[in-house]
């Protein structure tokens, strides 16, 4: 009976002394450490390794479902942009200006990404412009009308199983992915899971009462890259400019 | 599940490798201002080398192996952590240097250019990484 209240006790004094992010991650490898976007882009952003194991490439991200007449101005937008950069005057960009992608274009990992797993909390450092989430497990997600408007907005996650279920708000709405508008109310729901030891899953999902129709939803993949030390990516001096009249990005020669 | 589907899956992953290839560079800016198929050969001396983001740039003092003509070039790499990639260094350059570059000039006509090869004076070839495509003349 006494060894029956110890074996309790001992019990109940280890799940109290247990860390938070142990109790919530169900068993299983740790996300923690480099990742680079799949499929490996043909481009050098890359190990240029491929997987281990044969994995098929997420479908495309699809047309956003916005709302008319948002639809009809992002598509002529979009026709307008490509005609422009056909004829080598690409249109301005954030990226001309140095400012950060923002959620949720920061999770295209344009160049490696490290996540880094600690109690009560995942990170991600994305190379690309240094910049960095901060994602709060088990923790309250602030209402959007309260949350201060940021490039990679708040973060809150769950681990539900081993999935990573992130919900994401206050993302500013000059920050646009692919030229999509957006509101204050918009809402990024990531479903984060490892598909075996090196390929991470990224579901994402965005919901915007005001701009879309329907749920606008893709997949990220990534690889694993072990021996990536993510590297300093501050984006000081573009010399590409936009061309006062003709707004077009221009490259400063001299 | 069977090997046929095995290989139906993998079919279907090529095909979807194969349209992400052809949508556009997502570098933070697009090549586009460079001529897309033109390379010239250019020879001459660093005047300056700028290590940093988003860019690597330099500047040559070099004249065009068709043409004979002498001009200030300003010349694009890729990102530092592309070229720490692709073999460089932070101090691979300094004025003085004579190097060898086949480039992509600009569209405009303007004197910069787009890298595809640099040469250095005892022989050594970097590239620009993938990005920024390969050299197609000699």
């Amino acid at each position: 009976m006494r060894f029956k209240l110890i074996v309790v006790i001992l019990t109940a004094a280890a799940a109290a002394g247990t860390p938070a992010w142990a109790q919530t991650r169900a068993a299983g490898r740790s996300i923690t450490g480099s990742w680079e976007v799949y499929p490996l882009r043909g481009e050098g952003f890359g190990s240029g390794v491929p997987p281990k194991t044969p994995i098929a490439a997420p479908k495309p991200i699809p047309a956003p479902p916005l709302r008319q007449p948002h639809l009809d101005q992002w598509r002529a937008v979009q026709a307008q942009n490509a005609e422009l950069t056909r004829k080598g005057l690409p249109p301005p960009s954030s990226g001309m200006a140095c400012m950060p992608e923002g959620m949720p274009g920061m999770m295209g990992a344009t160049f490696p990404m490290e996540i880094l797993e600690t109690p009560g909390q995942v990170t991600i450092i994305e190379e690309a412009y240094n910049q960095v989430r901060r994602i709060f497990l088990n923790a309250t997600a602030l209402a959007p009308e309260e949350a201060e408007p940021r490039y990679a907005g708040h973060s809150t996650g769950r681990w539900d199983g081993t999935t990573l279920v992130v919900n994401t708000v206050g993302v500013k709405e000059s920050v646009r992915f692919r030229n999509v508008p957006h509101s204050a109310r918009m809402r990024i729901t990531e479903r984060i899971r490892l598909i075996n030891d090196e390929m991470l899953e990224n579901q994402v999902t965005v919901d915007d009462p005001e701009y879309l129709t329907e749920p606008w939803t893709w997949t990220w993949m990534y690889k694993r890259w072990p021996t990536y030390r993510i590297e300093e990516y501050v984006c000081e001096d573009n010399r590409y400019f936009e061309d006062p009249t003709l707004r077009y990005q221009r490259l400063r020669v001299n | 599940m069977s090997p046929g589907c095995d290989r139906l899956r993998l079919a279907l992953g090529v095909i979807a490798i194969g349209l992400i290839s052809i949508a556009p560079a997502r570098a933070h800016h697009s090549f586009a201002p460079y001529e897309p198929t033109l390379q010239i050969k250019l020879s001459g001396v660093v005047t300056e080398f700028k290590w940093g983001n988003p860019h690597v740039y330099f500047e040559i003092d070099a004249s065009d192996a068709a043409s004979g003509a002498t001009r200030h070039w300003l010349i694009e790499g890729a990102s530092t952590s592309i070229l720490n990639r692709a073999g460089w260094k932070f101090n691979l350059l300094k004025p003085g240097d004579k190097v060898t570059v086949i480039v992509s000039p600009l569209r405009n006509g303007e004197p910069a250019a787009l890298l595809k090869q640099l040469t250095l004076a005892d022989g050594r070839k970097f590239s620009n990484g993938a990005a920024a495509g390969t050299a197609t003349i000699e």
